[in-house]
């Protein structure tokens, strides 16, 4: 009970905090019975890492700010999410993030750790006394802390009609459509895609026009249906897309396959669309 | 209110409080008046509240607005209504 009474005291510390604030190391406020179990966290052996998280409340509207913490590593597990919890547990109630799944599927965690975007649940802390920066994805509007507003990314997935589009009716109706092997395997690469944005955010040329250019994962999402064996309206996709803005934006930086954290390449994707709209 | 040219950001405020009043008119009429009443104290609250310069905070607030806006326009809701927090010290 006193653990919690320690945590709420330390969270109504003012918002406001200079760049050099510091907020108590973990050792004074886990002095709960856990801690003390842990015999040889207390004293030497202790491993400390000071995370620096951005910072902005909308209901106490000031500048951004990066608020430091130290995290003794031998307390908490070896992912960046694992420290954002374990701060939120027991230092900072008030730090605000998504996560779910907390294994790198489900995309909820993409933030922009040490400069690289990518999943906090996947991003292993990097040991040493480094300070580690934690910003939301860049160039996206911020809601709260870490929580940016994605309903643009999402509206531009929705604009490029990501289902089964058909003229004819099944061969055997009633029964799925049939795919040959050759065929599945011209969608690897493209349907493991978790809409987590880590390489939209990461596009230059996404941060300059956000709301006229696709960007990497809703063009990886309009090339997984155009290469569709199943899909018949591959001509009319190609032409939706075919715009000077929607898909020449893209002038293969390539920043978006060096973040993807589940190892995809999105680049390669827009390059083919490219090829079939020079041939088509 | 000033006279001389509205910027950008003035201009966008206006609108979207245009546009709740313009969403108002198509609720019934007990509802509409509800509607109003919250809608013109939120903001006149901010504009007194909000320094003019906090840029972020306002495009926030813009932003807040224009998914509220999109809420209120669809036929299926049809009224706002508002509650006050008071942070008790306990």
């Amino acid at each position: 009970m006193a653990f919690g009474l320690i945590g709420r005291v330390v969270g109504t510390k003012p918002s406001r905090l200079s760049t050099a604030a510091r907020l108590i190391p973990a050792r004074w406020t886990s002095t709960g019975s856990e801690a003390q179990s842990k015999a040889s966290s207390g004293g030497g052996g202790e491993n400390l890492k000071t995370f620096q998280i951005y910072r902005w409340n909308p209901d106490n509207p000031g500048k951004p700010e990066l608020q430091d913490y130290k995290i003794d590593l031998k307390d908490c597990g070896p992912m960046v999410l694992d420290a954002l919890i374990k701060i939120k547990n027991e230092m900072d109630p008030s730090l605000t993030f998504r996560r779910s799944c907390r294994e790198g599927i489900c995309g909820s965690c993409a933030m922009n750790i040490d400069g690289c975007n990518g999943l906090a649940c996947l991003t292993k802390i990097e040991c040493g006394s480094k300070e580690t920066t934690i910003t939301p994805l860049p160039h996206m509007f911020v809601i709260k802390d870490l929580v940016v507003d994605m309903t643009n990314f999402y509206n531009q997935y929705k604009s490029i009609e990501p289902w089964l589009k058909r003229k004819t009716p099944a061969s055997v109706p009633g029964k799925e459509i049939l795919q040959s092997k050759k065929d599945r395997a011209k969608l690897d690469g493209m349907y493991e895609c978790i809409l987590c944005a880590c390489c939209s955010t990461s596009c230059p040329s996404y941060w300059w026009n956000p709301e006229s250019y696709l960007g990497p994962a809703a063009l990886l999402h309009a090339n997984r249906w155009i290469s569709d064996s199943r899909d018949e309206y591959t001509k009319e996709r190609l032409e939706a897309i075919d715009d000077e803005f929607k898909l020449y934006r893209c002038h293969t930086i390539l920043n978006c396959a060096r973040a993807c954290p589940k190892g995809l390449n999105p680049g390669k994707q827009i390059t083919h669309i490219k090829q079939l709209q020079q041939s088509g | 209110m000033g006279a001389s040219k509205l910027s950008g950001m003035q201009k966008q405020v206006l609108s979207l409080y245009r546009g709740f009043l313009r969403a108002a008119r198509s609720k019934p009429i007990e509802d509409r008046k509800r509607i109003e009443m919250i809608v013109s104290t939120e903001f006149r609250h901010n504009s007194k509240e909000v320094d003019r310069k906090n840029f972020q905070y306002i495009e926030y607030l813009l932003r807040l607005g224009t998914k509220q806006l999109d809420q209120l326009k669809s036929p299926d809701i049809i009224s706002l209504s508002s509650v006050k927090v008071v942070a008790s010290k306990t």
